[in-house]
């Protein structure tokens, strides 16, 4: 018997003015896989996440994370729910330093009150410190730890990324959704990603990641899925994707059928 | 932390200047400097933390003036001033708050500007309370239980005193769940969102607490220079308020002091240049911008006894 997937979307369809960005997608993601979501530029990868996290909701569809329904719900709800991101293009907190990047997040499960604020009482003391152990935690699983207390800005580029995983790991979430985790990285900051990657997906967290660079999903992912012009072509294990006919001619064109 | 040693040293010089500057001209005029301090601090959480464009502060500053002013004038003890002056803010905050925060930026800036006009416009024409354009004069001081503050001197001691208070609230939400989450908004709003921070919430928070900031300084204005008239609260006021900051320093608690303090005083030892000193202003203005764009609290950072912190 399969388990009940942890996302599961139903006709998720988004428009931009006249263009069908998504339309009508479906998908399933079992809890915790490493899942992959491939297709050509413009296929509407990014547009999906974004659909699932909120940041810019879905037109039409059903999105649950685990079993509850979250479709056009704010996306600070969605993130509380236990779905976190990163982002293509590096959304750090540039006015805060590295661990009060990552304690935004950690403090998701912590809620506090102005009254506690103020009075810095004892229920205060508790959930700052459980904040900044939860904020230590994260960022040693990706080896910030050292940089804790630098400004965000001072990471150099690959590490900024490794700290949007941080943040998104300090609220606990769930489900991970990463968004080009590796674009600009060099071969030995990519390993060290999948590494990070392989080491989340043992500690039960279900990732479902978006990537340009098709041989570095194919090694980590369990399950791809790949759109193309906003439609689910393919669904399946590494091997069996990289066989289909459509997958090929999505990344090829036509060419290759003619050759 | 290095940092002690220079709130000593600043804490110091604060408590020796009645003694060495004996003109009740220049206390009464740093009096005016450290209130607008607070009402600079309280812009910050707005402006400098959450990046929200707010002209209302002076509006927040004059209803926290009238209220303090109009109640005692009624004959209300003074005790019960600051708490109906933060009520009255508090709830003119909410009903601006509420609809305007779902919007971006801009859009608050637009609707401050409204509200700051809309102040000043009751201010203007419902004379027989609020005077009219020639303000209320001779509003009781401050008086707890029959103790109060007597003379500048008096006043500049318990005024010094709230502002240390002002900065250390202002410090403790800067380094709480709170304060991270205004300065999250700033930086990325959406990436804020997505890491489980009610943007709006914050937001609306940020400037409410800005407000009760303005709205208590405006009590302690009232009741401490005993005369108050619309031309204090006007848009020109915002402006100079947002001027404050920017000159100081965006986000720093520090910069907001110093821009308050550079700000009130300068236009007043320039006076002897006449017409020219508007020009050596506005240069001075545009200066600290071009070379120091952090402010002049960010020239604090050239100093080498500074470790690496934020804010």
């Amino acid at each position: 018997m399969t388990p009940e997937p942890i996302i599961s979307a139903r006709g998720v369809t988004r428009r931009f003015g006249g263009l069908v960005a998504l339309d009508g997608v479906d998908l399933d993601v079992p809890p915790g896989i490493v899942q992959a979501i491939i297709g050509p530029n413009g296929s509407g990868k990014t547009t999906l996440l974004n659909a699932l996290s909120g940041a810019s909701h879905a037109d039409a569809g059903s999105i649950r994370v685990g079993g509850q329904e979250i479709f056009r719900l704010k996306p600070h709800r969605i993130a509380r729910l236990g779905l976190a991101r990163t982002f293509q293009n590096i959304r750090i907190f540039d006015n805060l330093s590295v661990i009060e990047n990552v304690k935004v997040a950690a403090a998701c499960n912590s809620p506090t009150s102005l009254f506690n604020i103020l009075t810095a009482n004892v229920r205060h003391k508790l959930s700052e410190s459980d904040i900044d152990r939860n904020a230590r935690e994260a960022l040693d699983i990706v080896g910030l730890v050292r940089r804790a207390e630098d400004r965000a800005t001072q990471l150099p580029y690959a590490q900024q990324r490794l700290l949007e995983i941080a943040r998104a790991l300090a609220s606990k979430p769930k489900v991970l959704l990463l968004d080009e985790p590796a674009a600009g990285m060099n071969m030995t900051e990519s390993m060290t990603l999948l590494d990070t990657i392989a080491k989340l997906k043992s500690s039960g967290i279900t990732i479902l990641l978006v990537e340009h660079n098709v041989r570095l999903v194919m090694g980590i992912s369990d399950r791809v899925t790949v759109l193309d012009f906003g439609k689910k072509i393919a669904e399946g294990t590494p091997s069996e994707v990289q066989r289909n006919p459509q997958v090929i001619e999505a990344y090829l064109g036509r060419r290759h059928r003619h050759a | 932390m290095k940092i002690w040693p220079i709130l000593a040293a600043c804490g110091a010089v604060a408590l020796a200047v009645p003694a060495i500057a004996q003109d009740g001209y220049i206390i009464q005029l740093l009096n005016i400097a450290i209130l607008n301090a607070i009402v600079v601090i309280g812009l910050n959480f707005v402006t400098g933390w959450t990046g929200q464009i707010n002209f209302g502060q002076a509006a927040f500053y004059g209803l926290g003036a009238y209220t303090t002013a109009i109640a005692t004038k009624a004959g209300l003890p003074w005790i019960t001033t600051p708490f109906l002056s933060a009520l009255v803010v508090m709830a003119a905050s909410l009903m601006l708050g509420l609809p305007t925060m779902r919007l971006r930026t801009y859009y608050l800036a637009m609707t401050t500007i409204g509200f700051g006009e809309i102040i000043r416009l009751i201010i203007v024409h419902w004379e027989p309370v609020t005077g009219g354009t020639s303000g209320l004069r001779a509003i009781p001081g401050i008086s707890i239980f029959g103790f109060g503050p007597q003379g500048q001197v008096q006043h500049y001691y318990l005024l010094i005193a709230i502002l240390a208070l002002a900065i250390l609230i202002a410090a403790r939400i800067r380094h709480s769940t709170l304060g991270r989450a205004m300065i999250a908004t700033k930086d990325s709003e959406i990436a804020a969102e997505q890491s489980g921070v009610d943007t709006v919430r914050t937001k609306l928070l940020a400037f409410m607490i800005g407000a009760v900031y303005a709205g208590l300084a405006g009590c302690l204005y009232a009741s401490s220079i005993r005369f108050i008239s619309p031309d204090s609260f006007s848009s020109i006021q915002a402006i100079l308020l947002m001027t404050m900051l920017i000159v100081g320093g965006m986000g720093s608690i520090f910069g907001c002091v110093i821009g308050a303090l550079a700000l009130t005083i300068l236009p007043e030892a320039l006076r002897f240049l006449g017409q020219w000193y508007l020009v050596l202003y506005g240069l001075g203005v545009i200066g600290v911008i071009v070379l120091a764009p952090g402010g002049l609290a960010s020239l604090a950072s050239l100093l080498p006894l500074r470790r690496a912190s934020v804010n």
